[in-house]
């Protein structure tokens, strides 16, 4: 298929504009400079020891695996028979409560960080990481609906239908017959949720305080003081790390569809 | 019989969910809202808004973010449609490596990826050393902390999801209306304006919605390449909440972009086609 030189050459540059960044940051991360410079000179692995080393990457490297870990795990909880009814059931109020369910979508994360902050630290005076874990469950809700209802739209029913009227109750097809089937779309879901909380900024820049951060925020207060190449190294393990969960999910899963 | 069990069914798959999000979500956001209403004394006033709407630097900064969201969106169609046309036309096996990459930046870290720029546009970074090398600059140019290094920050976030949007938009543009419109004596370019674009319009407004209401709400990007130098929403409701511990001016931003966004959204629906959701 012949397609005409301009157009080759515009999805080159929006390539090279995409991905050159991430390049660039390698190259660095092993620079034997100490400030950032270009083209960097020598090889060290240095960066890459002084990050790993850096007790407060450490501690907020945990921060956010667990939140990200339990949060995703309750929205997909909370999000799965939220799925099933909508995909399933005709009920009224139905655009009302879809509304809702998208709406953390919808409302800037800042906002839902700020007023989570307001409402629950200061008025209420839950503990800052609760309102962490609350605010993370809220935003990756709307994801693992859609992404759930996604592929529950692909299952046929009938496999269900044929269980129930084989003798099965509702709820042991839904274990036995339909999460089975949408296995592929919850491993999606968990990835995708994952991540989003991973690298959430915005909600988490008002949900953390002394002795509570992510490992993002953390990295965005390391780089008001310090200008050497320890956040390239570190971006360069986050980085590779998201590539090899990326790229083993789109093969497996496709995951780039629910995006 | 049947519509109680099925009403017995509906609540026990939507209460958790319904109830968590009114318990910390939606409850947190409206005591915010109505908060902002309230003025010392307890009487309901406007006097918080106006406080903040009439403020020069608010002024300056609502319009700059709305000028950058607007540059942004802008080429990313210019760049974005290309690109989904070309990808479209791709062997599957190159369609699907091409997609992996075009979903590696929103996938990865704000703050890795925002970080490059400063290692690229920085003081000694690869254009500034570029430039002096072939002697066309004595010394560096201030790259960073501009709201052109905010821009490219945010086209590198925002131009995948234009791509994404526009590429599921062309897949439902049969191959066969191309061809006729070409075997009927239009050329390429006058099809690709009159058959694919109105074709996959829906897409487009898509894609739109969704970059423009974005660089309104990012934070990472003009926090990292902008810093206090060049504030935009984001980046002033987080110097007023966090910095200055003004919370009400902060609430009043937060309004003003939920607003914004929302009413974006409504304007740029009656754009889309009808009998589409």
């Amino acid at each position: 298929m012949k397609n005409s030189k301009i157009l080759i050459l515009i999805t080159a540059l929006v390539f090279i504009f995409l991905i050159g960044p991430f390049i660039m940051i390698f190259l660095t991360s092993f620079s034997s400079d100490s400030i950032m410079r270009f083209p960097p000179k020598g090889f060290t692995l240095a960066w890459y020891t002084k990050a790993l080393n850096i007790e407060m990457f450490r501690t907020t490297f945990w921060v956010s695996l667990k939140t990200g870990l339990a949060a995703t795990a309750t929205a997909l909880i909370l999000g799965v028979p939220v799925a099933y009814a909508n995909i399933r059931f005709n009920y009224r109020g139905k655009n009302a409560l879809e509304l809702l369910f998208s709406s953390p979508a919808i409302v800037p994360g800042m906002v839902i960080g700020f007023s989570l902050l307001r409402f629950f630290v200061y008025v209420s005076n839950i503990p800052i990481g609760i309102g962490l874990y609350l605010g993370h469950t809220a935003i990756l809700f709307p994801y693992t609906v859609r992404v759930v209802s996604s592929s529950l739209r692909n299952f046929e029913g009938d496999i269900e239908q044929a269980a129930i009227s084989l003798g099965s109750t509702p709820l042991h097809a839904f274990f036995a017959v339909v999460l089975p089937n949408i296995q592929s779309g919850l491993v999606a879901a968990f990835i995708l949720a994952f991540i989003t909380s991973f690298n959430n900024v915005p909600v988490s820049l008002f949900l953390t305080g002394p002795g509570v951060a992510t490992l993002p925020i953390q990295m965005l207060s390391y780089m008001e003081y310090y200008y050497d190449p320890t956040i390239s190294a570190l971006s360069s393990i986050i980085i590779v790390l998201t590539v090899i969960v990326v790229q083993s999910a789109e093969k497996l899963l496709g995951i780039s569809k629910y995006v | 019989m049947r519509l109680k069990s099925q009403q017995k069914s509906l609540v026990m798959l939507l209460g958790a969910g319904s109830l968590f999000l009114l318990a910390f979500f939606l409850v947190p956001l409206l005591f915010v809202l109505s908060e902002s209403f309230v003025g010392d004394d307890g009487v309901v006033t406007a006097a918080r808004y106006m406080a903040v709407l009439v403020d020069e630097q608010f002024q300056n900064v609502y319009v700059r973010t709305l000028k950058m969201a607007l540059v942004v969106t802008v080429i990313a169609v210019f760049a974005g449609y290309p690109t989904a046309y070309l990808m479209m036309k791709l062997k599957p096996s190159r369609k699907a490596m091409l997609m992996s990459l075009v979903i590696l930046p929103l996938m990865t870290s704000p703050v890795a990826r925002t970080y490059a720029w400063i290692v690229i546009l920085g003081r000694y970074g690869i254009v500034n050393q570029t430039l002096s090398v072939l002697g066309m600059t004595k010394e560096p140019i201030r790259m960073l902390y501009t709201e052109g290094a905010i821009i490219i920050g945010l086209l590198q976030l925002f131009l995948p999801i234009m791509v994404l949007n526009l590429v599921s938009a062309l897949e439902n543009v049969p191959n066969e209306v191309e061809e006729a419109a070409l075997s009927l004596g239009s050329n390429k370019v006058g099809t690709f304006f009159r058959v694919i674009v109105p074709l996959s319009f829906d897409g487009l407004i898509m894609g739109v919605t969704l970059v423009f209401t974005g660089c309104i709400t990012a934070y990472v990007t003009p926090a990292i390449l902008g810093g206090a130098k060049v504030l935009t929403l984001a980046t002033l409701m987080r110097q007023q909440a966090l910095v200055l511990m003004n919370w009400e001016a902060a609430t009043v931003i937060a309004v003003v972009m939920i607003l914004t966004t929302l009413v974006l959204h409504t304007v740029m629906r009656r754009f889309r086609p009808r009998n589409q959701v």
